[in-house]
């Protein structure tokens, strides 16, 4: 059950999350240089490639659902990367000569305007590329665009707060260690063995702080399927947040450090698998992005947990209990699990094997409307009224598919979605994947 | 020397050295950026380069799941695009045009197709044009590449038509010209294409099959489907 109380108190937390931001003082001339030095770097063959591109056929407005909830011409996806093809195109193009002639050069008034648009309007869902004509990999541009505002301390307040603690502490939300242990022995209380800082394991199981307050149901339910499985696993107290706000933020030290951490502990206990919890940037952050020190792949495999659930149950490793057939649900494909992930089939794989009458939503898996809360959209307060506009196109999504609930798999989405339920008086159930599978574990009615 | 010898002779060597020399330099300035850094995360599938062009080339059709909006009309880009490439290659006379440059040749396609083409292709400009005009979206987008692009691109098909007065097997037996004028000019705005198509957003005609087959790779090593 999730503790409502605790959801107030992480919306509210959300709310003065920006008084708690150091934002460094900064001259505009500094910000400008700061945020032009990273677009230079950044600026690779595939990128310049992605800017160069484009024909300005709009098309992937029909894509995002920040232009296509408030027919704002602004949020076209294209048009968020025209400060890093301005630049681009005035500075290492072809004839960067000619056009800085006639185009001129960024301001720091710009880079302002631009914030709006690359973090409240943008949660990097990447549905515009699926559409765009000429392949464009817009997510990609936004980021860099963050990462550029991040080193001009232009990260919108909320964010910044959260990624200095992250950096500077370690923590997130001000959980540590210490609340990881507090929840870890709630969990063992009642009756579920969760093993904690064991030396060696060959599956390493990560967390995040939304699982440790609020979902830890969910936690508590990939601890029965692991435990179900009889696998030798356990959690790392000095490597257990999944959230990467390095990533979020545009703080890419930040992110490396905080990929680190994980992979130190994955490699200390010799783990051959990592599980990351059911949270979407994660996914990305760790297993398509994170690279040894020197560059190398990780030695070991990262898996989503709705991946891993729908392997387990597809190579029959995993039995589960069929359900309540008469339940209908639909599935929302986290935008980072599915488009930017891959992790598409073996959720339906988990869920088709609960014997619930499953219907997909349309469109669906890698064409899937986000939420409209990733990317760390989620937390900025003055973008709730936007995240809402977006939101409303998923809940209409979800209504049309006449499913009682809404399985998810990332806590982002969830926490979006009971966002818009509150708002919307929305009755639909919201139910995370492994809670629905840990449900369905034969001989653990229990819990 | 006429307008149409000038047309024919230096100003046309100029425009295809202008247009060879630029569109390989804007290509080399491309390729001399560094590649994107680090090895790969280990793909969940394989994904070669077969499978980047395969995904590309499905990439014309448009993706299922989007359908095309009153705003922006999916039907005109392949008019327009079709239509030109019908007119620009099986028109009679401009093979005979091709042929006269680089000895090569092919079957020319009835005038009437040609025609019909060329009109079409002049029909989804100016659609094109009034959405760029008109749609929000492209209003707020549009830059002076996109209106200078649609005036060259336009040029030689109005310049084009207006030496449309006989069948092509009429204009071909002639052994000189027979508008000298006109046709000086369509050549002239041809010329001007060619020396603009580096410059601007006509170089998506070289860069729209490897920027599709860097996303596709991008995305199919991760088991995303494009």
């Amino acid at each position: 059950m999730i503790d409502m109380a605790v959801f107030k108190q992480f919306q509210e937390a959300i709310r003065h999350l920006g008084e708690m931001a150091q934002p460094e003082p900064l001259t505009d001339a500094a910000r400008l240089s700061r945020a032009k030095a990273v677009m230079h770097r950044k600026t690779d063959r595939a990128l310049a490639m992605d800017l160069e591109s484009c024909v300005n056929c709009g098309y992937c407005s029909e894509a995002c659902h920040f232009y296509q909830s408030t027919q704002d011409p602004k949020y076209t996806p294209t048009r968020k990367l025209d400060l890093l093809r301005r630049v681009h195109m005035r500075e290492t193009s072809a004839f960067a000569p000619l056009h800085r002639l006639f185009k001129p050069d960024i301001t720091v008034a710009d880079l302002q305007e631009w914030q709006e648009l690359v973090y409240d309007s943008c949660t990097e869902c990447g549905r515009c590329s699926m559409v765009c004509p000429m392949g464009i990999n817009i997510a990609r541009g936004v980021n860099v665009m963050r990462e550029a505002l991040s080193e001009a301390g232009l990260v919108p307040l909320e964010l910044m707060a959260v990624a200095q603690e992250q950096a500077g502490r370690g923590t997130v939300f001000g959980v540590g260690p210490a609340e990881l242990l507090r929840t870890v022995e709630a969990l063992r209380a009642q009756g579920i063995p969760i093993p904690l800082d064991e030396p060696v394991a060959d599956v390493m199981l990560v967390t995040t702080v939304i699982d440790v307050l609020l979902y830890q149901d969910a936690l508590a339910a990939t601890a029965r399927i692991l435990n179900h499985l009889g696998l030798r696993w356990t959690l790392r107290s000095a490597g257990f947040e999944a959230a990467n706000f390095g990533l979020l933020s545009g703080n890419e030290a930040l992110q490396k450090a905080a990929s680190q951490r994980l992979i130190d502990e994955a490699l200390a206990v010799g783990a051959h698998t990592v599980i990351l919890p059911e949270c979407g940037h994660a996914y990305p952050a760790l297993r398509w992005e994170a690279r040894l020190p020197g560059g190398e792949p990780l030695p070991f495999e990262v898996l989503a947990a709705s991946e891993f659930v729908g392997r387990e149950i597809g190579s029959g490793r995993l039995e589960v209990r069929s359900g309540d057939t008469h339940q209908v649900v639909t599935y929302h494909d986290a935008c980072k699990l599915a488009r930017h992930g891959g992790v598409i089939d073996e959720p339906r794989a988990a869920i088709a094997a609960l014997g619930v009458e499953f219907r997909e939503t349309s469109p669906t898996a890698e064409l899937n409307w986000c939420c409209g809360g990733g990317a760390g959209a989620f937390l900025i307060n003055r973008a709730a009224p936007l995240r809402h506009k977006a939101w409303e196109i998923k809940r209409q999504q979800i209504d049309a598919t006449g499913a009682d609930a809404v399985v998810v798999s990332c806590a982002s989405c969830r926490l979006n979605f009971m966002e818009g339920a509150e708002v919307d008086q929305w009755s639909t159930r919201i139910v995370s994947l492994v809670e629905l599978v840990a449900d369905h574990l034969p001989g653990d009615r229990a819990h | 020397m006429d307008l149409l010898d000038w047309a024919r002779g230096p100003l046309l060597a100029v425009a295809i050295a202008v247009f060879g020399v630029g569109v390989a330099w804007r290509l080399f300035s491309l390729w001399r950026l560094p590649a994107p850094a680090g090895r790969p995360a280990p793909a969940r599938e394989a994904f070669g380069t077969t499978d980047a062009l395969k995904a590309s080339l499905f990439r014309m059709a448009p993706h299922r799941g989007f359908h095309p909006s009153a705003t922006l009309v999916t039907i005109n880009p392949y008019v327009f695009h079709i239509g030109l490439a019908l007119v620009f290659f099986g028109y009679a006379p401009h093979i005979a045009f091709i042929r006269r440059l680089t000895g090569l040749g092919w079957p020319a396609l009835p005038d009437m197709v040609m025609y019909i083409a060329a009109a079409a292709t002049i029909v989804s400009l100016l659609i094109a044009l009034l959405f760029r005009l008109t749609d929000p979206v492209l209003k707020k987008i549009s830059r002076a590449d996109d209106m200078l692009t649609w005036a060259l691109t336009m040029l030689p098909l109005m310049t084009g038509m207006a030496v449309v007065g006989e069948p092509s097997s009429a204009l071909l037996a002639q052994a000189s010209p027979l508008y000298r004028g006109p046709l000086a000019v369509h050549l002239l705005s041809l010329e001007l294409l060619l020396v603009w198509f580096p410059f601007g957003k006509l170089m998506h005609a070289f860069l729209v099959l490897p920027n599709r087959m860097q996303l596709a790779r991008f995305l199919g090593r991760r088991g995303v489907r494009t």
